[in-house]
Order: structure tokens, then sequence, then C-alpha cells
């Protein structure tokens, strides 16, 4: 396992809740009935530990690989390699039920992932049902009082999700994840689809949430300043590589990865006169389908040497993380005379 | 120098729904010059892509408009007939969309697209079509640009598309821009690039570019004015610096609270909120539109509706209370309202 600096916010550092050890998925993917398949390497040997008490943020651009992570994390996907443990235990000697009573997700779209058939009421009841929950008289009980925690009028109970708004939807999606008191909650974009007033709402419930009921959190988003908010540990992503990873201040105040570098630029703050960045970063995005060679990033990459083109650099450790640059820590002499795996 | 653009004065745009007729744009007025980009911003639903549709004379067919002045360069743009306005869009006005997927065609190549207009409206030759198409790619930042002609929209990534999207939007040199969250679908550094790219050919062809969003960071970026929209209607208008500085609206202070600002808001300390939930825009509202979920709202908010007041430097606010916030009491960053 690897070296970790301390964590400033006081959290439990006990073993990790989930942890996820050098996992890659790849797909085949087909280009047309008479070309051969391609491989795709949609993550590729990441490791990644959430301790309890902590918010993890991952962020990243669209195609980085941060939800095929969400959904291996969540056991919804096998990895093609590597291990998945929550608690200690590996996730594939877990069931789906007993994965779900200790993760559950909330996902970005609250207009698709709720049932618009099901009541209100019966979408957050559906988890107790599924997991045969003790007395079934209280479910009404507990169903209420969940909607009262998140923000939600008890009145609400019969209503379909057509007749929500989008903040409502959101609160039912997270009293359906909660139902069932897991430990862990995987959000995956859960307010890029809401309006910037709802948004907060949203933001302060889950904030909430955590406190009273010491949950940890995994939070994906694209959005740097929420994640700035939430999140107590932040890892970037990058084709399928976590390419920094540090405690929040440590990255936001000083971040070491030129990708980093350039995500916290092109975060656009309300304030007058700063103007537009620049961030210098080539205007296109790699084929995941044909990897640059050496470092993934070096294409875009403003601070770009004659090595990077070449081999793929090492992670290195950093004051609270780590960091995958030839900037910072030197190749191996092996390095120097031809390319290597990402971890020898 | 600021030669005027668009006026527009008292405009309105009526919906017709089940259960009545739905009031989405009520009485917009506001004004463009060359070389100015005006962000009008706002949450769903408060009539900001309509406003623009309406400008566009692209409102669907059943929606109901109304201005009192609708003005392009000194052509009245409601008086014009379908035939007049086509001759008008994508030539001295054109129009960016947030999907660049939903807005270029399929079957089409890049290079045709791009060529529409211009043969439309200019009656060059295909020859003099195509080099304008590939100095433009070639503007927008895209390389190999004579080889891209022959692509195809889906063989493009989303920023490439909304590149093409502005290369097409300029092939005529309209006069106005008209960007609907242009850069709404892309990825944060994507999104950079996209209006740092917005910003530098807005300058270099000196057109007035009105900018839709509900991204309040974009606007303090961008905008030389803003138009703060709520509920169908302007709440506060204003030089960007002055209204970010200085929000009077409640509406406006209650947004910016609401956003989380890295090394501003403390972390994990509670945003703001604005609690409630957007008036119905069907029939009408007496009073002010924000004053259901107005912290500060008093009995004499609800009673008559409010007009935009001036504040000083151009600077408009419809709050009969504003000048109660201008004072010390409540400056930059605004509170949090409860």
């Amino acid at each position: 396992m690897r070296a970790r600096g301390n964590n400033p916010n006081g959290t439990n550092r006990g073993p990790p809740l989930l942890e996820a050890h050098n996992v890659s998925r790849t797909f085949r993917v087909s280009a047309g009935v008479l070309r051969r398949a391609r491989t795709l390497s949609a993550v590729n040997d990441v490791s990644l530990a959430v301790r309890h008490g902590e918010v993890l943020g991952l962020v990243g651009e669209s195609g980085c690989g941060k939800t095929t992570l969400a959904r291996m994390l969540l056991g919804l996907l096998p990895p093609s390699s590597g291990m998945i443990s929550i608690d200690g235990q590996p996730i594939s000697s877990l069931g789906r039920r007993d994965v779900a009573t200790l993760l559950q997700p909330v996902f970005q779209d609250p207009y698709s992932s709720l049932n618009p058939r099901k009541s209100v009421g019966a979408i957050i009841t559906l988890p107790l049902r599924i997991h045969s929950a003790p007395q079934p008289a209280t479910w009404r009980a507990r169903v209420e009082a969940m909607m009262e925690r998140v923000g939600l009028s008890q009145a609400l109970y019969d209503n379909y999700p057509s007749q929500l708004s989008g903040g409502q939807r959101q609160r039912v999606a997270i009293a359906r994840a909660l139902i069932n008191e897991p430990r862990m909650v995987i959000c995956d974009e859960p307010t890029s689809a809401l309006d910037v007033s709802v948004q907060s709402q949203i933001l302060n419930l889950l904030q909430d949430l955590r406190r009273d009921l010491g949950l940890t959190y995994l939070l994906i988003s694209h959005n740097l300043a929420v994640v700035e908010h939430m999140a107590t540990r932040v890892a970037v992503m990058y084709l399928g590589r976590i390419v920094e990873e540090a405690d929040t201040d440590q990255l936001f105040r000083a971040p070491k990865h030129p990708y980093t570098q350039a995500l916290l630029a092109s975060v656009l703050t309300p304030e007058p006169g700063l103007g537009i960045p620049d961030t210098h970063l080539g205007i296109t995005y790699p084929n995941p389908l044909d990897m640059p060679s050496g470092c993934r990033f070096h294409p875009r990459c403003s601070r770009v040497m004659e090595l990077c083109k070449r081999v793929p650099p090492h992670q290195t450790i950093s004051e609270s993380g780590t960091v995958e640059c030839h900037l910072y820590g030197a190749p191996s002499p092996a390095d120097l005379t031809g390319a290597q795996p990402w971890r020898s | 120098m600021s030669e005027r653009v668009l006026t527009v004065e008292d405009l309105r745009v009526t919906l017709p729904v089940p259960t009545g007729n739905l009031r989405a744009v009520q009485g917009v007025s506001f004004h463009v010059d060359r070389g100015e980009t005006l962000c009008i911003v706002g949450e769903s639903g408060c009539g900001k892509s309509l406003t623009a549709l309406a400008i566009m004379g692209l409102l669907p067919t059943r929606a109901e408009r109304q201005a009192a002045r609708l003005d392009l360069q000194g052509h009245d743009l409601t008086s014009l007939g379908e035939r007049a306005m086509s001759d008008i869009r994508g030539n001295r006005m054109a129009m960016i969309f947030q999907e660049p997927m939903t807005s270029l065609n399929p079957a089409y190549s890049i290079g045709d697209q791009l060529q529409e207009a211009l043969r439309r409206h200019k009656r060059l030759s295909h020859q003099d079509a195509r080099t304008r198409a590939i100095e433009l790619l070639d503007r927008v930042g895209i390389t190999a640009a004579a080889s891209r002609l022959k692509q195809y929209p889906h063989q493009l990534s989303g920023g490439l598309r909304q590149r093409v999207m502005i290369a097409m939007a300029l092939m005529c040199q309209p006069a106005l821009i008209l960007a609907d969250e242009p850069t709404t679908a892309l990825d944060v550094t994507i999104q950079a690039q996209i209006l740092h790219l917005l910003a530098r050919l807005q300058r270099e062809f000196a057109m007035g570019l009105v900018l839709i969003t509900h991204d309040l960071g974009i606007v303090a970026r961008i905008a030389t004015r803003v138009v703060v929209m709520y509920a169908g209607q302007i709440v506060e208008t204003g030089s960007a610096s002055a209204v970010f500085s200085l929000p009077r609206h409640p509406y406006t202070r209650g947004l910016l609270a609401c956003i989380p600002v890295p090394g501003r808001t403390r972390r994990g300390e509670p945003l703001g909120t604005i609690p409630g939930l957007v008036p119905s825009l069907v029939g009408s509202i007496a009073g002010c539109h924000f004053a259901r979920r107005c912290p500060y709202a008093i009995d004499a908010c609800r009673a008559a509706p409010v007009p935009l007041e001036p504040a000083g430097d151009g600077h408009q606010v419809r709050c009969i209370r504003h000048r109660e916030f201008t004072t010390g009491m409540f400056s930059a960053p605004p509170v949090a309202v409860a």
C-alpha cells in the first residue's frame, strides 16, 4: 500500500472503507463489420482508497474513465484486472445485495434515474422490499422520516416523479440511497443537471447528511468549485489514470501536475476583471483508442519534455498524496533505455 | 465606435398552455453595441432562451411575440416577414446553440454546412466560399482546415463541433451573434478555450455578442454588461463590474451566495440557498415576482408591479428596497439568503 500524508481534516485513519488495488478495465470496441475490434482501455491500473468519513472528489474530463471506475466500485461492472474491496472484503466475494447495503449510488440525472411509473413512496420503499427489511409495518414511517430528513414534504408520498422539480427528484434519489443506511454513497455528478440555487440546496443537504449519519462519499464531478467545497481529498483522472491525488487544500493551493494546473485555471469564478484564462491545453482530446505514447498527457502539456513523449511517468509520492509526472521524480535508468509498462 | 447593433424594447413572449397563457417573457428591454458582450443570466424557465429566439424570429409557431421595438442595425424586425427574416438570419445576425451535435446537420459535411450561408446570402462562387470556410476554420483554431471540410459532424469532438458552429456563425461577418449556453455541454477546459475564442473573435470582428448562460462565473469573466432575468422579467442590469461588486437585487445576491468559490467560501460551510420555487407564469403575478422567495419582502412588494428603477451609472434594479442594500451593510461577497 502507498504511503500517505496526514489527513488535516481529522477523519479516522482506520482501514479504507473502499479500496481499489491496481484496477483496470478494458472494452472491446467494434469499428465496423469488416474491421477488427480494438481494445479501449477506460481505466488503467488505478489504485484508490477512501477512508471512513472522507469525501473523495474524483475529477476529470468526459471520457477520462471516472464513471467506469465508479461502476466498478459499485460492483456493477467487474474489473478486467485488479481488485476492489469494501471494508477489507473483496467485492467479488460479496453478492450484489451485500454491496448495496454498504454502498449506494446517486446519479446525475434525476429525470432518468427514477421510475416514472412509481410513486415517491414506492421508489424510496423499494430498497427495503428488496432487502426484506424487518417489520414491514414500520416501512411507511421509516420512509416518511427519511423524506423529512432529505427535505421532502411527506405530502409528496403518493406523487409521481413527473410532478416534482429537479431538486425534489434528486432528494428522492438521495432518500432512496440512504433508506437502508449505507456507509458510503457514490455521487456521480449529483448536481450538474440542477439550477444553481437548487445545486446549493443539494450540496448543503449532502454535507448535513454526511455529518449526521457519519457517511463517506465519493463525489464525481467536473465542477471543481463544487469539489473544492465538498471534498477532503481529490483525485484527478486523465485518460484512465489518476495523475494526481492530494488533500483538497494542497491540491488547490499548489497543484503539481500540469493537467491539474490547467483544470484549476479553467474554473471560472464570479470575479469580474479576471477575464477568460488561456489554459494552454491543445484543443484535441486524444482518442482513447489510440493512446499517446509515453505520458498520456504529453500532446496537450505546456511543459512537455523529450522524455515525456517516450516514457510513461511513474507515480511519485508528494506531500499529501501522489503525482504522476516526469517533472516530479527522476526517471530510472531503465526508463531511458526503452518504454516501460506503467509500473515495473 | 459604439454603434448600436440591437435595440429591444418591451419584448413579450406568450405561449399557450393547457391551463392558460404562459407569459414567458414580460416586457424585456435592452440594447447591444458593437464590440460589446451582453450576458443574459438566469435559471431555467426565466425566459432567457425565448428572448434570444424571439429576436432571431425562431420562436415555436404557437408562441406569440410582441415588442414595442426590435431593431437590428436600422431594420425593424417586427415588420419583417419570414422571407426577409431569413435574409437577415445567418447574415446580419447569427446564433450559436448549446448542443452542436443537434444543431449541425449529420447528413452534410462540415464544408457544405459552412458554405451554405455564404452562398445563400453573398452569392459567392463555390471556390470563394471554400476559401472563406478554410480561413474561418483556421481562425477558430482548427488545424488542417482543408481536410476537415470533408468530415461529418460525428467525426468531430464536442469542442471541435462548437468551433465549427462558431466558424459557421462568422461566415457572413454578422454584426450580432446570439450564443445560447454555448459551452454548457462541454468540459471545463474546453469551455474556457471556447469562451476565450469567442471573446477574441468578438473583439477582432467588433461584433455585438449576446451570451445567454446560467453560469455567473462565465458572466463575470466575459460580460461588458449583464442582464439578470427572473420569472420572465429583468430584475437587474448594469455593467458587469457594478453588478458583481455591488449586486442590488436580492435574487442576484442570492444566486451569487449559492455558488462555491474556491478560496472565498469556507469548505463544508453551508452555501446560500434560495428557498421556494419559481412562480407559475400562467396568469399574472401581483407585485414583485421574487417576493415569495425573498427574505427582504414586505407587504409593499406584493401590492403593485415593481418597475425597473435606475440605480446610477446605467445600473437598474427591479426592487423597491434596493437603496437599503447599497450601504456597506451587505457589501460583497453577498450575504447568504437564509
